[in-house]
């Protein structure tokens, strides 16, 4: 089988060479399409545009009244955004230094408070009462385009 | 001859003085403890409460300790010396105890301030040398109040120490070193110890469960509870052996406590049987969650969001249980469709990680049939070129 | 007739007509053994795999001990495919170490190390050692605890030089424990400086290969001399070039399907002040190494056990780039050659399923 047929690759059969080339470029262009297809949607940002492990988007700034607090998602913990009287914005850890509990906020008593053993913290995230035994971690905030931004100390 | 006669002199005057060779030891025991003690390091000594000094100082009267220590402790103007801050009510508290009511009486079998703060080395309460220091108050009440002997003199057991010893306040206390955790002193009083009275137990609970308090001082059992005499939180909780509830003590059946009084055909059945159900439909919506989570991070997929949403809905758990307190269907029900919806949320979470998964294989299934596809009519192509070798 | 206007066009401007020409004429030989040509252009496809998924990466990859680990996991869960890169990156490496193994292997069994190819050689040695190079530093890049650990163990090797041991130690880690500080000195030695360097010796290595053509065995040169008919070959254009392609194909169904079944999992992010736990390893293509050192007694020859032999291993990296200049080209050599390589191999293989099954048979 040795110099048969290459000698003259188009010899007597143009049609079926050209139909297998035509089979060829198709299914090459299904592979390129299959590696640039991925290729381009990861290109596209999504729409979280960064890890939100640094910082995290609380929601409009009209939307948070004086004396009130919000619970958000920062990273794999909840933090607690509160709006003071006066209108200043805090953040902490909403994740209580006693058992873990998720705190809340109380605008009867206008500071923070943990519901499972009565536990207080002050608007600085002291304890101040109750058994928590450490303060809450503080963060900063901070208003981008009217949206609260919390992000973690330095 | 002479160092002879004066020896002998001064022994027989050692004999003479000296009560017992145990109670000199003693003596001596008590002048070494005392040099770590509070008060000396306030510039006490043994005359500032025992009148006589020297080798063997006269002992006190038991009846007489309070008032000894009172004499200070109780005087605001001294106190304020050493501790501008520190309380002098401790005296009149001790009066109204049931300790302090008996002594009173001359009973002198009961506790007075050295049973439980020491006579001798007397340190600060925060100082956890200190048998009055919270993780040693439970051991000092033991002393008398686990000893059935002692107890039975008075008509009462001797099982609080053990029954707190395997409660969840106790694990707290002593093994998570929570310092908040509640011992003895914390319900019944340190100086005033007394049981708080039936109709006041909530109030006892509530000065760290105050959520459940509220809600069980609202609700209709508090006035059905105190009209029975039953002891308000102890009556399902029990006092001293304080454990984990579960959701099955709601229920009509054992081990519920709700059929202590319940059963299928009293007021109120209907909402025992919903509450538990909606327990039960949470408990089972969080355990599906967290099963099918832990499937999609087994297979390598990430699924914080579910992680997030699961949190909250055991938040909506805790808060369920709490509103069990209402004893009421309403708040309950809607606290637990809440927690639903975020264990379901998560479980979405999951499944669609689980999907995804299928998804993306699916999809290299695909790619792989096109790239044999193309594999196949690519070898058909080199055959066709003939891979013939030539010179 | 439009490519080849195309080609004149460009011919007129750009110097392709003599590189078209040259590959023209580029044969293959054919025989029995012509199957391991295959693996210099599986390693060169890997790394060119590993160049386009690296620069996908390094658009949401943050080279900071505070933000790296999160990175990767945003990129396998927010990204679009990210998932599917960032497993193709992982397996590729692995596989890529592989090959160039298996290509090393080959080229030493059947001795294409030979005159006139001794620059070939030398490069090739070199971009292995880059490939491991490359294999080291990126493991370190997602920040989690197998990688922080594999690294500070890894680094700890180069203690036992005299001297100069805890000076290197300092400069491959940025410090003296593996730190932040580590991480952004890997990943730009990771990111720039090795594909410089490998970028310089693979452009080297492919013009020699394309000046010298391939090596056929000796013993297939020796049947060409006896049956006195020259070694059949195929034109490299477009025979052997639909055979790369063919085998590249499959090289890249091979990743695709370890991406979708075999996900490269993520970890526990590191924490530098973490105790280290029992059992910690490199990476498998370093397991032989680290299984010795395991094994050597603490003192040799008056030496450290140690220092004995991560010295005999820098002898023998030496002797191995030189190895055309030490060997003659008669048969006698280089079946000793030959012999000595699969020591070589037998000992590597041994040694890390040996430290595989020590550790319960993890690979990573």
């Amino acid at each position: 089988m040795a110099a048969a047929s290459d000698a003259a690759p188009g010899s007597g059969e143009p049609g079926r060479r050209t139909f297998l080339n035509w089979l060829l470029g198709l299914w090459a262009a299904g592979v390129a399409a299959s590696i640039l297809y991925p290729i381009l949607q990861y290109l596209v940002p999504p729409d979280i545009p960064e890890a939100a492990t640094q910082s995290a988007d609380a929601g409009k700034a009209s939307t948070l009244a004086p004396n009130s607090g919000r619970v958000i998602a920062f990273g794999s913990a909840p933090a607690i955004v509160i709006r003071t009287a006066a209108g200043e914005y805090r953040a902490f850890s909403a994740v209580c230094t006693h058992l873990s509990c998720t705190v809340q906020y109380r605008p009867d008593l206008q500071h923070i408070w943990c519901a499972c053993h009565n536990g207080h913290y002050d608007l600085n995230g002291r304890n101040i009462a109750g058994p928590p035994p450490r303060p809450l971690e503080q963060y900063d905030v901070n208003l981008r385009d009217g949206e609260i931004i919390v992000s973690k100390r330095a | 001859m002479t160092t002879l006669v004066v020896l002998c002199a001064t022994a027989a005057t050692l004999v003479i003085q000296a009560p017992t060779a145990a109670g000199q030891s003693g003596a001596r025991a008590a002048r070494e403890a005392f040099r770590d003690d509070v008060h000396a390091a306030a510039g006490l000594d043994c005359a500032a409460c025992h009148r006589q000094g020297g080798s063997a100082p006269a002992q006190i009267a038991r009846t007489a300790i309070a008032q000894l220590c009172a004499r200070c402790h109780s005087d605001a103007a001294y106190m304020k010396r050493f501790d501008p801050q520190v309380r002098v009510d401790q005296y009149a508290q001790y009066l109204t105890s049931t300790h302090g009511k008996r002594m009173a009486t001359g009973e002198t079998r009961v506790a007075t301030c050295s049973d439980c703060h020491g006579a001798h080395g007397i340190h600060k309460t925060r100082d956890v040398r200190s048998p009055v220091a919270p993780v040693n108050v439970a051991q000092t009440c033991a002393r008398c109040h686990a000893d059935r002997g002692r107890m039975a003199a008075f008509g009462l057991e001797a099982t609080p120490f053990r029954d707190w010893s395997g409660s969840v306040h106790a694990a707290a206390l002593l093994k998570r070193g929570d310092l908040s955790a509640p011992t003895c002193s914390t319900c019944h009083g340190s100086h005033g110890a007394t049981p708080p009275g039936v109709d006041e137990v909530a109030n006892v609970c509530a000065q760290c469960h105050v959520r459940e308090a509220e809600l069980f001082r609202a609700s209709p059992k508090k006035a059905i509870f105190d009209q029975m005499s039953l002891p308000e939180c102890l009556a399902c909780h029990s006092n001293h052996r304080i454990v984990h509830p579960t959701d099955a003590w709601v229920g009509l059946k054992e081990p519920g406590v709700c059929a202590t009084c319940h059963d299928a055909t009293t007021k109120g059945a209907d909402t025992i049987v919903a509450v538990r159900g909606g327990l039960d439909n949470l408990s089972a919506a969080i355990d599906r969650a967290e099963a099918v989570l832990a499937r999609a991070e087994r297979a390598g997929m990430l699924v914080d969001d579910g992680q997030a949403a699961l949190r909250e809905a055991r938040d909506h758990e805790i808060h369920s249980r709490v509103l069990v307190h209402a004893f009421a269907a309403g708040p309950f029900e809607d606290m637990a469709r809440q927690g639903v919806r975020a264990a379901g949320d998560a479980q979405e979470v999951g499944e669609h990680a689980l999907h995804e998964l299928q998804v993306r294989r699916l999809g290299l299934l695909g790619a792989t049939i096109v790239i044999v596809g193309f594999l196949v009519t690519l070898w058909f192509k080199i055959r066709r070129l003939g891979t013939s070798p030539r010179a | 007739m439009t490519t080849t206007r195309l080609i004149a066009w460009l011919d007129e401007r750009v110097p392709i007509g003599a590189v078209i020409e040259t590959l023209r004429h580029k044969r293959v030989p054919q025989h029995r053994y012509s199957m391991w040509y295959y693996f210099g252009g599986i390693t060169l496809f890997l790394f060119v795999v590993q160049v386009v998924t690296g620069g996908l990466l390094l658009l949401y990859y943050r080279p900071s001990a505070g933000e790296a680990y999160e990175s990767v996991q945003f990129i396998m869960t927010r990204v679009q495919f990210g998932w599917l890169v960032r497993s193709i990156h992982a397996w590729s490496a692995n596989l890529m170490v592989a090959a160039a193994f298996g290509h090393l292997f080959s080229v030493l069994f059947f001795h294409a190390y030979r005159r006139p190819r001794e620059i070939t050689w030398v490069s090739g040695v070199l971009l292995l050692l880059l490939v491991l190079a490359f294999g080291f530093t990126g493991y370190l890049l997602p920040w989690n605890e197998l990688s922080l650990l594999a690294t500070s163990v890894g680094t700890d090797m180069a203690a036992t030089v005299p001297g100069i041991g805890h000076f290197i130690v300092r400069f491959m880690r940025g410090g003296n424990t593996v730190t932040g500080a580590t991480l952004t000195r890997l990943f730009g030695v990771h990111v720039a400086i090795l594909p410089a360097l490998a970028t310089a010796l693979l452009a080297l290595h492919l013009f020699l290969i394309q000046q010298h053509g391939m090596s056929v065995p000796p013993s297939i040169e020796e049947e060409g001399r006896r049956s006195e008919r020259p070694v059949a070959s195929v034109p490299f254009f477009p025979d052997f070039a639909l055979h790369d392609l063919f085998a590249w194909t499959v090289a890249l169904a091979v990743l695709a399907g370890l991406a979708a079944f075999y996900p490269w999992e993520l970890g526990l992010k590191a924490d530098p002040f973490a105790p280290a736990p029992a059992g910690i390893r490199p990476e498998w293509y370093f397991l032989w190494v680290f299984q010795t050192l395991k094994y050597a007694p603490s003192s040799v020859l008056g030496l450290n056990g140690e220092l004995f032999v991560v010295g005999t291993l820098g002898i023998g990296v030496a002797l191995l780039i030189v190895l055309p200049f030490l060997v003659p080209d008669r048969p006698r050599a280089r079946r000793i050659l030959s012999w000595l390589a699969g020591v070589a191999l037998g000992y590597m293989v041994l040694l890390t399923a040996l430290a595989l099954r020590a550790s319960g048979g993890r690979v990573s």
